[in-house]
Parts: structure tokens; C-alpha cells; sequence
């Protein structure tokens, strides 16, 4: 089985999740008892934190549970007046916490994208003003691999409001390229499952000085953040996984020549690429016109190759929202897979996969 | 004083010499229902009693049988003896406390020293006087207490009536094999079946990999759902995506439905025919989509011998909705799975299918070969 659908979630790191386990197993006790055995559990979540935040020495971090969770805290705790700001290009964590704000008395304003699904600075400030309290940018575009520059935004749209709080939604680019928080940038949410960590497990990063609310009350874990027993085992294997993850800049590089491979391999009369260039290396996306994405992926797995979709084959959802966004037309939408790589692929693996694509669509064309 | 609960059936008693056929059928499938929870089922002239349950399981007990056709009405009651004392203990719980009310009384034994108006009158009496503000009104009553004087020596004490899902007995008329889909129809279709008694196959055709494990999941659940009722054991499923290959291939567009449908009474009657079904439902509505006209249902129905029918042919669909949400398979139906890929749909379906076309068409195709190899793929969940 060759998978191709990393974006959506990754294999754990088997070194990892074993550390975590074992130490999991022999140290069980409650991070917040008082007794020395618990105490060493809670040494090493605090180590956990120490890890991420020697990345970000700006930032302090509140482990959640999962990319989601983080991004409803860094929302709801800033888009709190005024108005607030994002784009068409966000995971729907993002977008139905803008859509919730409403009820708050937030309003809440979607920029609209380019058609790699990004977000110019143009566009971005002409919804800001004095009333905007939040905005939002998603920093690797999920489904179209598009990079947003967020330290340019952030630092444009501070410009225009110094007043306001800038989160980004990290959950595509962190562990995969090399990450900067500029100093304009308050709040980061990052997950554990997308760079070989388990389900359940994530991170808020945020600026010091930028205390996010707390929504679960209770025992005050998390510097009284996020009530609620620590997840030890996902917490430490996030920590193990991101600790096997070094040169981000070499194996972004390497990912790069990977996923240019598996574009030029694939039949050009079928495949149109939707993601760019310049986007994540992580991603490829692309569209097999006229046919349906959502069956190619079935006749792929039959063939032992798993990739994702853009969109699925229902009649209340026909198609990617963001890429729908991104402007194209039906037909491009309807044929859309997304090729996501992680932590490891051959280049015999991608001639595979690209082998596998053209013969299900060749398949198709043949059939139908 | 015992918790029971008493059921009554509702058309057996109209079957004459048949009876004892319909009511060993009966008790089985109350037996059935009861699957997992300890209980006595006995059975006296003209109802049944269910005894001896946990006590805590009496809700879940009573929901279940609400699913049980061949049931006119149940109640629950208590069995006591026949003693004044010990029937007024009973008739006290199920009492109301104001209002107005009546006691009822039947008395299978004619030799109870009490007529059925005087007991009657004894038990009112004295609830008027332990709840001062009840009142008696034998025509109009908002409550009654119904008392059951037994031939054994017990009383049969109960507040009163549920209605009960009707119809007969699953199994008492024979098989059929209902067409499933994952929408709104099929299930209704197969619950209508099942009322009158048939014992339900179920058949569902998908398109994998044109069609997702996600509806074929649907299906199962709908199943699942359909066989509260239907007592349906598993699910058959065939994969035509082949099929629909090749028509989409080889025959005009506008008819891909048409035959379609077809080769699924075909396959259909291979299976009902395997599973021993003596014909074939359908969810079929009269004018519903392009293929439920008048002529698309002839084109169908054209390749089969085993009768097909259609319970719903004379339904809207606000009605059937209407039925399937009292079923509960509603809110599984609307989930957006869909059975049949866009891919496959022509633009403009042949509305009045003629015919010698659709034989026409049809003949460019090796049918006998596809339908073999389609049924190769067949599959069968247990429920």
C-alpha cells in the first residue's frame, strides 16, 4: 500500500509512540498528584512544552486536543468586539468559529483567495479597520497546499491595527517546513497527527503577554488554560515525533523534487495541477477533468494506492468549499485529488503512484 | 401481585380453522423480539401474558413490542388474585387521583361469585371513597380501570391500551424480496410487507467503486432499522458497477436507467429464487422519478415471472415520508450517501421507455454474461 492522503492524518512514528508508551505504561500516575512518581510524569510533559517553546522562545504553549480545539480557544477568545477576519482558504475549524461569532455580536468577514487558495495583502487589509479584534490566516492551505506569507500579513494588517491579534492555523506547515513567528504573530495552532503523532493531541502557541481564555474549567491543568487531566501518552508522543523531525529545510527540498517527480509522471492530456509551484512540498493537488475524483480514489484503492479528495460524490456537498473559492469550474472541482506526502517516500513509490493514477484514469476514460 | 404484560393480536382470531398456524407463528416472533431478555411468554385464550422480566427493562420491553406486527394492543398490569382486597390493592396504583373515571370489568370466570357490574361497582366505590375528588362517568371516562377476572383463580388488573402495530404475524404469509436502496422508499416499502405478514429478504444493489462504503454502511443501518420489524436476518448485496459500464458504453443515454433497472429484476428474481422469496417489493411510486412511470415499470417488469410488488405505488411521497419517519428509518435515509453515481445519469431519462427499443438496446449487451458475473460479487451481512 502506498499512501498519498498524509495531509489528512500520518502514520505515527513507531519510535516515538513506542517511547511514549512505555514510558506511558511504567509512569500512569496523575501529572497532578504530589507524590515524586507523578511529579517525573509531569517533569516530562513540562519537558514536552520546553521542546516546542525553545522553537518559538516568544511563545508559551497550551497542549489541546488537536489542531481544532486550539483554533476554537485562539478564536473565541480574541474575536470578541468588532469585527474579525480570515479567509475562504481555512479549515472548517477555523471558518465555523468566524460563522459562530455571529451569535456573539462578532462580524465575522472572509477575504477571498487567489485561485491557489491564498490570500493577498490587498485583500486581506481591505477588510481590516479599527473594529476588527482577530484575523485569522491559515498558513498552509490544506487542499491547495498554498503558502501564506504570515509574517507579511500579519505584520500589513498590524500596520493597519496594531490593536487586533493575529492567529494562524499551523496545522499543515508545522513539522513539515521551516517555521519564523514573526513578532506580529499572537497565536499558532499546531497538531501532533500530522507529523506522526497520535490522534487527540495538539498545541495553541501564543504570544506571551497573549493569554488566551480558558473554556474547560476545572482542575486548572495548563496554567489553568485547559482544565482537564493531561493526555500524557499524546502529549510525550507528539514531543517524541517532533523530536525525530530534523532539516526541515533539506527534506522540504527533498519533498519538492518528490512531488515535481509525481506531477511530471502524471499524463498531462488527464491531470490539470491545481496546487502551485510555490506551494507547500507536501502537497500536490490536482484534477482529472470531467471525471470524478471521489471514484478515481476508490479505483486507487483497489490498486493499493490511497489518496484524498477535494470533495465527496454527495448531493449537498458537491465540492470543495475552499476550492470552490479558489474559482474553479465544476468540472475541474469534480475530478480533484490531493497527493500528500509524509514523513518518508521512495521515488520508486511515486512511479507507482503516478503508474496507478494514469491507469485508473485511463481506466475511466476507457469504461466511460 | 405480579408485573406483566398483556398482548393481544389482532387478526388471527379471523382465521378460522388456520389459527394454531398463526399463533405458533406469533409466539415465535414474540419470542424473537424478547431475544436477550429473560422473561415468561404464556399464552391464554385470546392473549398472551408476559411474565417474569426485569422489572427495569419493562420501557425497553414495551418499545419492542410496539415493532411486533400481529399485536392489536398491549397493557400493563398486574396479576393478582381473586380476592376482593387483593383486586382493589391493584386497582388502586392504576387509579387516578381526580378526574373522572370508570371500572371495567370482564370475567372469563362465569362462576366468580360477583357479577361483572357489581365488581365493577365494589372497586369504584371504593375508590370514590379513598380519593374523595374522583369522579364516575361510565360513558365519557378520562381514565378506566380494567379488571380481567381469570379462570384460574387471578385477576388481571391494568390502566390501560397501547395500540399496537397491527397487521399479522412476519412470516405468516409468505417471502419477499425487497429491493433496498438508501432512500426513503425501500424501507417504508419493506415495512408495509412485513404488516401483512411477509417475512422480508433484502437485497441492495451498489456501484463500488462509483459508490461509497458509505452508503453501502447506510443500507446496513436501514436494515438493521427495517428488521425491528420485518425480522429480516441478513442483507444481500450484488455490485453493479460493471453493468452500468457497459450500458453507459454501448447503449443510448437516455435509457441507462431503464436498463439498469432490468438487469436488477433479473438478478433479483435469481436471488428470491435462492433464498426461496415467492416474489419481489419494491419501493416503486407511480410517476415518482423517470423510471416509476407506467411505462418504465412495464420495462421491468417485462423480464421477470416472480410477481413484483409494489406497496407503494398509490403513495405521495409527504406520505411515505410520513411513514418513515414513524418507522424511524428517516433520518438514516437523508443521510447524502448516494446509491447511484452522477456519473452514471443521463441528462434526460427516458420517461416512456418504449419497449422494443429497450429490447433493442438491451440485445447489443451480453446480458446473461454480465448478470453472471455481477452475481459473483454477491454478499451477505448478517443483520
Amino acid at each position: 500500500m502506498i499512501y498519498l492522503d498524509n495531509a489528512a492524518t500520518t502514520a505515527p512514528v513507531k519510535e516515538a509512540l513506542e517511547r511514549a508508551e512505555k514510558f506511558y505504561a511504567e509512569n500512569y500516575f496523575n501529572p497532578s498528584a504530589q507524590y515524586a512518581e507523578a511529579v517525573n510524569v509531569r517533569r516530562e510533559i513540562e519537558r514536552a512544552r520546553e521542546f516546542f517553546t525553545e522553537l518559538f522562545p516568544e511563545f508559551s504553549l497550551l497542549f489541546t486536543s488537536g489542531g481544532t480545539e486550539a483554533d476554537n480557544q485562539a478564536i473565541f477568545s480574541f474575536a470578541r468586539r468588532g469585527n474579525a477576519v480570515t479567509t475562504m482558504g481555512e479549515h472548517p475549524a477555523v471558518e465555523n468559529c468566524f460563522k459562530k461569532c455571529k451569535d456573539f455580536g462578532v462580524e465575522p468577514r472572509f477575504a477571498r483567495v487567489e485561485k491557489d487558495g491564498s490570500v493577498t495583502e490587498e485583500e486581506l487589509l481591505s477588510l481590516v479597520d479599527e473594529k476588527t479584534s482577530l484575523v485569522s490566516v491559515v498558513h498552509v492551505n490544506s487542499e491547495t497546499g498554498a503558502v501564506n506569507d504570515i509574517n507579511a500579513l500579519a505584520k500589513a494588517v498590524k500596520r493597519k491595527n496594531p490593536r487586533c491579534k493575529f492567529h494562524s492555523d499551523g496545522v499543515q506547515a508545522f513539522g513539515k517546513i521551516p517555521v519564523r513567528l514573526g513578532k506580529e504573530i499572537d497565536l499558532y495552532s499546531v497538531s501532533a497527527h500530522k507529523i506522526g503523532g497520535i490522534k487527540g493531541t495538539g498545541a495553541l502557541l501564543f504570544r506571551k503577554g497573549t493569554l488566551p481564555q480558558s473554556y474547560l474549567f476545572g482542575g486548572g491543568q495548563e496554567g489553568n488554560l485547559r482544565s482537564g487531566t493531561e493526555n500524557v501518552l499524546g502529549i510525550l508522543c507528539f514531543f517524541y515525533a517532533a523530536q525525530e523531525l530534523k532539516d526541515l529545510k533539506v527534506r522540504a527540498e527533498k519533498f519538492l523534487k518528490l512531488r515535481e517527480l509525481l506531477f511530471s509522471s502524471l499524463d498531462p492530456e488527464i491531470f490539470t495541477r491545481i496546487s502551485t509551484e510555490a506551494g507547500s512540498p507536501y502537497i500536490l493537488t490536482v484534477s482529472a477533468r470531467g471525471m470524478r475524483g471521489e471514484v478515481l480514489q476508490r479505483m486507487l484503492d483497489l490498486n493499493g494506492v490511497i489518496v484524498g479528495t477535494g470533495s465527496a460524490c454527495s448531493s449537498k456537498h458537491p465540492h470543495s468549499r475552499i476550492l470552490k473559492a479558489c474559482g474553479y469550474p465544476e468540472d475541474v472541482l469534480d475530478g480533484v485529488l490531493r497527493m500528500s506526502f509524509f514523513p518518508e517516500i521512495t521515488e520508486k513509490e511515486i512511479l507507482t503512484a503516478a503508474d496507478a493514477l494514469n491507469a485508473c484514469a485511463r481506466e475511466w476514460k476507457e469504461k466511460l | 401481585m405480579e408485573r406483566v404484560i398483556i398482548i393481544r393480536y389482532s387478526e388471527i382470531h379471523l382465521k378460522g380453522k388456520n389459527r394454531g398456524f398463526f399463533e405458533r407463528i406469533f409466539m415465535v416472533n414474540l419470542e424473537r423480539a424478547m431475544r436477550g431478555i429473560r422473561h415468561e411468554l404464556h399464552r391464554t385464550s385470546g392473549r398472551y401474558l408476559l411474565a417474569g422480566y426485569p422489572e427495569e427493562l419493562e420501557e425497553e420491553i414495551m418499545s419492542r413490542l410496539k415493532r411486533v406486527f400481529g399485536i392489536h394492543s398491549y397493557s400493563r398490569g398486574l396479576v393478582v388474585g381473586n380476592s376482593l382486597d387483593e383486586i382493589y390493592a391493584a386497582a388502586k396504583l392504576f387509579a387516578p387521583q381526580d378526574g373522572t373515571f370508570k371500572v371495567d370489568t370482564h370475567r372469563a370466570d362465569k362462576k366468580y361469585p360477583m357479577t361483572s357490574m357489581e365488581l365493577s361497582a365494589a372497586i369504584g366505590g371504593r375508590l370514590l371513597h379513598d380519593f374523595p375528588s374522583l369522579k364516575v362517568d361510565v360513558h365519557t371516562p378520562e381514565h378506566t380501570v380494567y379488571l380481567d377476572i381469570r379462570e384460574n383463580g387471578t385477576a388481571l388488573v391494568f390502566g390501560s391500551y397501547e395500540k399496537g402495530a397491527g397487521g399479522m404475524p412476519v412470516g405468516t404469509s409468505g417471502k419477499g424480496l425487497l429491493l433496498i436502496s438508501g432512500g426513503i422508499d425501500s424501507p417504508v416499502a419493506g415495512y408495509m410487507m412485513a404488516k401483512r405478514g411477509m417475512g422480508v429478504k433484502l437485497l441492495h444493489f451498489h456501484s463500488y467503486p462509483y459508490t461509497n462504503d458509505g452508503a453501502k454502511e447506510k443500507v446496513k443501518t436501514l436494515s438493521k432499522i427495517l428488521s425491528g420489524y420485518s425480522l429480516s436476518e441478513s442483507l444481500i448485496t450484488v455490485n453493479v458497477a460493471h453493468i452500468q459500464e457497459e450500458i453507459h458504453k454501448t447503449c443510448a443515454k437516455e435509457l441507462n436507467v431503464t436498463l439498469l433497472r432490468r438487469f436488477m429484476f433479473r438478478i433479483a428474481e435469481i436471488v428470491a429464487k435462492e433464498t426461496c422469496a415467492n416474489c419481489l417489493i419494491t419501493g416503486e411510486s407511480l410517476g415518482q422519478v423517470a423510471s416509476q412511470t407506467i411505462e418504465g415499470i412495464t420495462s421491468s417488469n417485462a423480464v421477470v415471472t416472480l410477481p413484483v410488488l409494489r406497496p407503494l405505488i398509490g403513495f405521495d411521497k409527504d406520505e411515505i415520508i410520513e411513514l418513515s419517519k414513524k418507522i424511524g428509518s428517516y433520518e438514516t435515509s437523508i443521510q447524502p450517501f448516494e446509491d447511484c453515481c452522477t456519473v452514471f445519469l443521463p441528462d434526460f431519462p427516458a420517461i416512456k421507455p418504449n419497449l422494443r427499443f429497450v429490447e433493442e438496446e438491451e440485445n447489443k449487451l451480453p446480458v446473461k454474461e454480465l448478470i453472471e458475473e455481477a452475481l459473483k460479487s454477491k454478499e451477505e451481512f448478517k443483520l
